[in-house]
């Protein structure tokens, strides 16, 4: 379930609590003591906005943080870059640690380190879809001529070729957003934070978007935090994914894990509703290989369980061999597959 | 016999009261009530309001309203000099400007001039009519002899509307910025928006002489400076919060923010300001005509002085057509700067 402890984080939250209200620091106290969100609003007027939060995020991963709104995300994530500061912890970047830095630095880090990808993408609505793109590197002083270059070739890169000259406002909601992830990536930072990027627009443009990312990702390899309110969005793009309600952390891990093994009748709530088929991946609920099995075909690892039904066209009587890169890893038996769709309910809870 | 006699004899002030009382009239009203002391006044009232006035008659220790009146000038003139002192060499500058501008605008050959206007039309508006209609109305100006008095009120608007942009916006700005100063700021502007606009000549008047042009300069900064500041710190506050958050998760420092971000943003709050600005300082230069403005506000003030029905209500008609030129060209270049961010609105 957690990271393996031999790679070292890219960012790193350490204890992070964040309350909103004119004297956060000696709510800190209450809080230590064990006090909830609802007593600390009716008692002190103060609001819980995250309590206790360890997340480490690795490099090269996406990171997913997700809840529904009120939960924290949105606050949890400006604590990366510091818009919002946090009342007590640590919060690491290559581990250093960030709240040291002073404002000069904080800009740096900001400018250089991090980006950020916004819901209602933020562009400047006076500035042309290149200007925009290239704002990132006009605000470090990079000389015109390079940056809208640089801007340029990730402005293709995100499928918008021959719209440099438009307005945002000439833009439907999808492309505006491919300008921010443009003006994201034009920064050349290693580490991409975006803020509920994707759901302003509608299923279909998301889904675009969605494998866009993907795509990007796996030639780019940054380290991004995605926040979303939506499981099915979590799952697709979660290498870690790290649920928070209330403020709190209440699960975090492969995403697969979670889903078979929820921690909280809250999770098992949420993942009730997912295809269970589409997203769980063969590897995640496949046994260990018994000897004398006589198999019915070999599958990938990376299979998701629906390409397993179709596979079998229903007969689950079968046995498959789970192959990854050719060696074989384990067996996958069609009763499992079945069980494994059954989304675990923990109804003596 | 004084009404409020009794009330003082009571509270055993009559001493007090009698302390350095004369018989010695102070005033004719003095004079003629200690001739007629035995005749019964008829319009006495059986209960009169204690006014300061009411109470002296009954005790002479009380000052009277007129002393008062005496008091706040006589405190006026001591602080005359220091304040002068002080203000003359800041205001001078703005004397240099409007006579200046005066002397630029009036020995201007009328044919560079209206040249110059009209490309200054375009140019804030390009618009091809609003062009026409300047060129259209200073022609119908010039036809009637008034081109001359027209372009004295011109210049004074150009060199008033100049400064408040220049102070007004800095100062909105600070507002926007420093909520500290925007809650001593708004009253101060309340205070500019609802005074009558006479009230503004008279301590004015007291302190520079009518001869010196800043007089109603300074009068009419101070009427029309008020909307570019308010619309400024307006515009700069509604700028949207997420664009904002960009700004900053991208690394701005607080200058890049104003000049890249905050100020283009409030632009067309800004110009609407400016618009405003501009027909304050007209409807200003009106009444700055009191105290020596030139211009097409003489020209009613001797309309209403002299009776002379014609005079005043050319000049009038002439106002109404600067205001409409001014009016036009500067509501076309805001639609323009609306239109360019507008569009871009989300």
């Amino acid at each position: 379930m957690v990271n393996d402890m031999s790679k070292t984080p890219k960012v790193s939250l350490r204890g992070l609590y964040k309350i909103f209200g004119p004297d956060d620091q000696a709510m800190m106290e209450h809080v230590r003591a064990g006090m909830g969100k609802p007593e600390l609003l009716d008692e002190h007027r103060h609001v819980l906005g995250l309590q206790d939060i360890n997340v480490d995020m690795q490099a090269g991963e996406i990171t997913v943080v997700m809840g529904l709104s009120g939960s924290g995300k949105s606050t949890l994530i400006r604590h990366l870059n510091r818009l919002i500061e946090p009342t007590a912890g640590e919060i690491l970047i290559d581990g250093e640690d960030v709240m040291q830095l002073n404002q000069t630095d904080l800009r740096r880090m900001r400018q250089e380190k991090m980006s950020m990808v916004f819901q209602k993408f933020a562009l400047l609505p006076h500035r042309t879809v290149l200007q925009n793109a290239a704002m990132a590197l006009e605000v470090q002083d990079v000389p015109k001529a390079k940056r809208e270059a640089e801007a340029t070739k990730w402005l293709v890169r995100v499928g918008l070729d021959g719209y440099e000259n438009r307005y945002p406002s000439e833009l439907s909601g999808g492309m505006q957003q491919r300008v921010g992830i443009a003006r994201a990536l034009t920064s050349n930072s290693d580490i991409m934070l975006m803020d509920e990027a994707f759901s302003a627009l509608d299923p279909l443009i998301r889904t675009d978007m969605q494998n866009l990312l993907l795509e990007l990702q796996l030639e780019l390899k940054k380290t991004i935090v995605f926040i979303t309110h939506d499981l099915d969005e979590a799952l697709k793009l979660a290498d870690h994914l790290v649920i928070l309600k209330d403020g709190a952390v209440i699960q975090q891990g492969e995403p697969q894990g979670i889903l078979l093994n929820p921690a909280d009748p809250y999770i098992e709530d949420f993942v009730s509703d997912i295809n269970r088929a589409r997203v769980l991946r063969v590897r995640s609920v496949m046994s260990p290989l018994v000897d004398g099995t006589i198999y019915a075909g070999d599958v990938e690892a990376h299979d998701n369980l629906e390409s397993l039904i179709a596979l079998s066209e229903g007969d689950t009587r079968l046995i498959y061999r789970v192959l990854k890169n050719d060696v074989p890893i384990g067996q996958m038996d069609m009763k499992v597959l079945v069980k494994a769709l059954v989304p675990r309910i923990s109804s003596a809870a | 016999m004084a009404f409020y006699d009794g009330l003082f004899n009571a509270l055993g002030l009559r001493e007090w009261c009698d302390r350095d009382a004369s018989d010695a009239p102070m005033s004719m009203a003095d004079l003629l009530k200690q001739n007629n002391a035995n005749s019964v006044d008829p319009n006495a009232e059986v209960f009169p309001f204690p006014s300061l006035d009411n109470l002296n008659d009954a005790c002479s220790s009380i000052g009277q309203s007129r002393d008062v009146t005496a008091a706040i000038e006589t405190g006026f003139l001591a602080a005359k000099p220091a304040l002068k002192a002080v203000l003359d060499p800041i205001t001078q500058p703005l004397s240099w400007m409007l006579d200046g501008a005066l002397w630029l605008f009036e020995t201007t050959p009328w044919w560079l001039m209206i040249s110059a206007l009209l490309i200054l039309a375009y140019y804030a508006s390009r618009s091809v009519g609003v062009t026409i209609f300047v060129a259209l109305s200073l022609f119908v100006l010039g036809l009637v002899d008034h081109y001359d008095v027209a372009m004295q009120t011109l210049s004074i608007i150009f060199v008033c509307t100049s400064i408040s942009v220049m102070l007004g916006v800095p100062i909105g700005i600070l507002m926007s910025k420093f909520d500290r100063f925007q809650r001593f700021t708004v009253p101060v502007l309340d205070l500019l928006q609802t005074l009558p606009t006479f009230v503004y000549l008279i301590p004015l008047i007291f302190l520079f002489s009518v001869t010196e042009s800043k007089l109603y300069g300074i009068a009419i900064i101070l009427y029309a400076i008020v909307p570019v500041i308010r619309l400024t710190d307006l515009g700069i506050r509604l700028v949207d919060k997420d664009v904002i958050e960009a700004a900053n998760a991208f690394g701005m420092n607080a200058k890049q923010r104003l000049l890249k971000v905050e100020l283009p943003l409030a632009l067309p709050n800004i110009m609407a300001g400016v618009n405003q600005t501009i027909m304050m300082s007209l409807a200003m230069v009106v009444i700055a005509s009191l105290v020596s403005a030139p211009g097409l506000g003489r020209n009613v003030l001797v309309g209403i002085r002299q009776l002379e029905l014609g005079v005043g209500i050319v000049g009038g008609i002439g106002i109404v057509l600067l205001a409409v030129i001014l009016d036009r060209t500067s509501k076309a270049a805001l639609s323009r700067v609306d239109k360019a961010s507008h569009a871009n609105g989300h």
